[in-house]
């Protein structure tokens, strides 16, 4: 997908002038994004710039300290409960952890959305576990526990319980953490097959640098609450921005610095 | 969900009046399921104004299939949008159903 | 350092916060506990079989142990003193009217809170801090209505069932120490038993246990579902649940008992 047409796209989440607050400390300070349909957006950002906050401002989960969220065209800053509910049957979230439900077999974990909102057959409804299990290469593995399976088999269930209510957009948390780089060379391409294939926008959130200049169409690099700069994966590339450049290559050197001045340290120790 | 159904020559044909999604798709499967109740041969169902069929009315679609097999029915498809029919191929649906281009040729093929 | 009168406060405070949140909680559960049972909504009642399984018959045998042993130690203690003014026949009464009013509620729900009350709390607890909690909301599916309210129907349902079955395995326990060991006539003993338990005493023990029931599900869903950080917290959840459990328990107890028969004497 080229950079020049995502312009003409409708919008379908945007952020604006996002801030928050986490008991005096500042955790994002003035975020602007907009997503466009059919796209894939990467949130990308070291542990701890609040790039996993911003996600959960996205869906709801989290309330801003001002700045409005704006999902498929309505405002869900202020949205509660049944509000909230019904734009969240429209997204899908595939989380860090997995977040499969322990007490329920991979079949249950994907069709729990449609037997809780839907008032499908179930015979319709394992036809469709089927389908979405063939789509993320699980078929078949429908009755394990969620115990039995890998860690990245997991975040495959994961996705294809997120993609269950046949989502607009679908939100990624750290796809590709604690996998190994196969796994997370399966996880990208899944990514991007749903997202082409059923034209699904993704969002995803990350700090794995090969799957980011991998997927990403667009690109926000987010660093203490702010985000720095926003473009392709080329214009990312050749950032002037120093800190941009330091996160891309991973070098130790640059404006991100990880240490204490010496000067201080030793202090600590006479005192 | 608006569905026509009129018999030509022993075939059922079913014009779909909408999109088949999450919400109408119930809807569709009680249609069909009287249908396939009283061994209905053959079916053959009319997308021309179908937009979107999302996962439901994929699957929707498939139990309808699954039923006719039973008794030894045949289900056919025509009409499909180039969006619709990308639908059936990602799920690997195309390979399933019989799906025609023209009314005709469904007709003359059953 | 700080003021240690400052520290109680503090203590007190967050105890009245905790407090406010179970209240919300179980007036949550049960506005949806309607509107499920009005509705008959489907999904949740494989779940409710499954707890009054877990919350039930699986504690049936502890429960029924724990109130038989509990029945032989009322009649044992009760039987030296009675001896004394000769009406050791009074042991029957004695065990059926205390196990009634008394200890078949209140020990069925001490067990309950220790068995069930600790495995919601920790469960719920695991769920949160995994993130599943998170999921089930971004899901559009309300934790209250897919996990508290299953829960609290299976313990109110169970709860005093299970009472009942103290009750009379007290009874039990109590006849066979004044049968075999006080020489007591069996008939006369039953007969004693039943002639001084009136119908009072065992609705006020099911009211007690429905009360404990509520108090246990609530205490040990809301401590559940705020808990944080990890193993650990998992861990505090579980002891806490518990420990809250047995003073609400008692507090209620202590309230139930002043309102059902020292507020007429």
């Amino acid at each position: 997908m080229a950079g020049a047409d995502i312009e003409d796209r409708k919008v379908v989440a945007e952020v604006k002038g996002l801030v928050k607050d986490f008991g005096g400390r500042t955790v994002l300070s003035g975020i602007d994004l907009k997503v466009r349909e059919g796209e894939t957006f990467v949130i990308m950002g070291g542990s701890g710039c609040g790039k996993s906050t911003l996600l959960r401002h996205m869906i709801g989960n989290l309330k801003p300290s001002s700045g409005r969220v704006y999902l498929l065209g309505t405002d869900i800053t202020d949205f509660e409960g049944a509000e909230l509910d019904d734009v969240r049957k429209k997204i899908g979230m595939s989380f860090q952890s997995s977040a499969l439900f322990d007490s329920m077999t991979v079949g249950e974990n994907v069709s729990l959305p449609l037997r809780e909102h839907t008032k499908l057959e179930k015979s319709v409804i394992n036809i469709m576990v089927t389908m979405k299990l063939e789509l993320v290469g699980l078929r078949g593995f429908e009755d394990l526990m969620p115990s039995e399976i890998s860690g990245g088999m997991k975040k495959r269930v994961g996705i294809a319980r997120a993609i269950a209510m046949d989502p607009k957009i679908v939100f990624y948390d750290e796809p590709t953490a604690g996998l190994d780089p196969i796994m997370a060379a399966v996880i990208d391409k899944l990514i991007l097959d749903l997202s082409r294939k059923l034209s699904i926008t993704s969002i995803v959130v990350t700090h794995d640098m090969k799957s980011v200049l991998g997927i990403g169409d667009r690109i926000a690099m987010l660093y203490e609450g702010s985000v720095l700069e926003v473009g392709t994966a080329e214009e990312i590339k050749n950032s002037q921005n120093a800190t941009v450049q330091q996160f891309i290559n991973g070098s130790f050197d640059g404006p991100i610095s990880f240490f204490q001045s010496k000067a201080d340290y030793l202090e600590q120790l006479t005192k | 969900m608006q569905i026509c159904m009129e018999d030509k020559d022993g075939i059922v044909v079913c014009r779909l009046r909408s999109d088949v999604d999450i919400n109408s798709s119930p809807d569709v499967r009680n249609y069909f399921e009287r249908l396939t109740r009283d061994k209905k041969e053959k079916i053959l169902i009319d997308f021309k104004d179908v937009d979107y069929v999302d996962s439901s009315g994929l699957a929707t679609f498939v139990e309808i299939f699954k039923n006719m097999r039973t008794y030894g029915g045949k289900l056919k498809l025509m009409n499909l949008s180039n969006k619709v029919r990308g639908l059936f191929e990602i799920t690997k649906l195309d390979k399933l159903f019989e799906i025609a281009a023209q009314e005709a040729d469904a007709l003359s093929s059953f | 350092m700080r003021n240690p009168i400052a520290l109680m406060g503090a203590a007190l405070l967050g105890s009245f916060r905790h407090v406010s949140g179970v209240l919300a909680l179980l007036r949550s559960a049960v506005t949806l506990s309607i509107v499920g049972i009005v509705k008959k909504t489907p999904s949740s009642r494989h779940s409710i079989s499954q707890q009054l399984v877990f919350a039930g018959v699986q504690s049936v045998v502890i429960v029924c142990f724990l109130a038989f042993f509990t029945g032989i130690v009322i009649a044992m203690q009760s039987a030296r003193q009675l001896q004394q003014m000769g009406t050791v026949i009074y042991v029957a009464a004695m065990v059926s009217i205390s196990m009634a009013r008394e200890l078949g509620p209140v020990f069925t729900a001490i067990v309950v809170a220790g068995r069930v009350g600790s495995a919601i709390a920790a469960e719920l607890g695991t769920m949160k801090v995994s993130e599943q909690i998170e999921a089930l909301e971004t899901l559009a599916i309300d934790p209250v209505k897919f996990l508290v309210v299953p829960r609290f129907l299976a313990l109110l349902i169970m709860l005093p069932c299970l009472t009942i079955f103290a009750d009379a395995m007290g009874i039990v326990g109590g006849f066979i120490v004044g049968v075999f060991n006080l020489g007591l006539d069996p008939y006369r003993y039953i007969r004693v038993s039943f002639e001084f338990l009136v119908w009072k005493d065992v609705w006020t023990g099911i009211v007690k246990s429905l009360c404990f029931a509520a108090a246990i599900g609530m205490i040990s869903c809301y401590v559940g579902l705020n808990t944080r950080g990890g193993a650990e917290g998992v861990g505090k959840s579980t002891t806490l649940s518990v420990v809250a459990s047995f003073i609400a328990i008692i507090i209620i107890d202590c309230i139930l008992t002043g309102i059902f028969f020292f507020s007429q004497m």
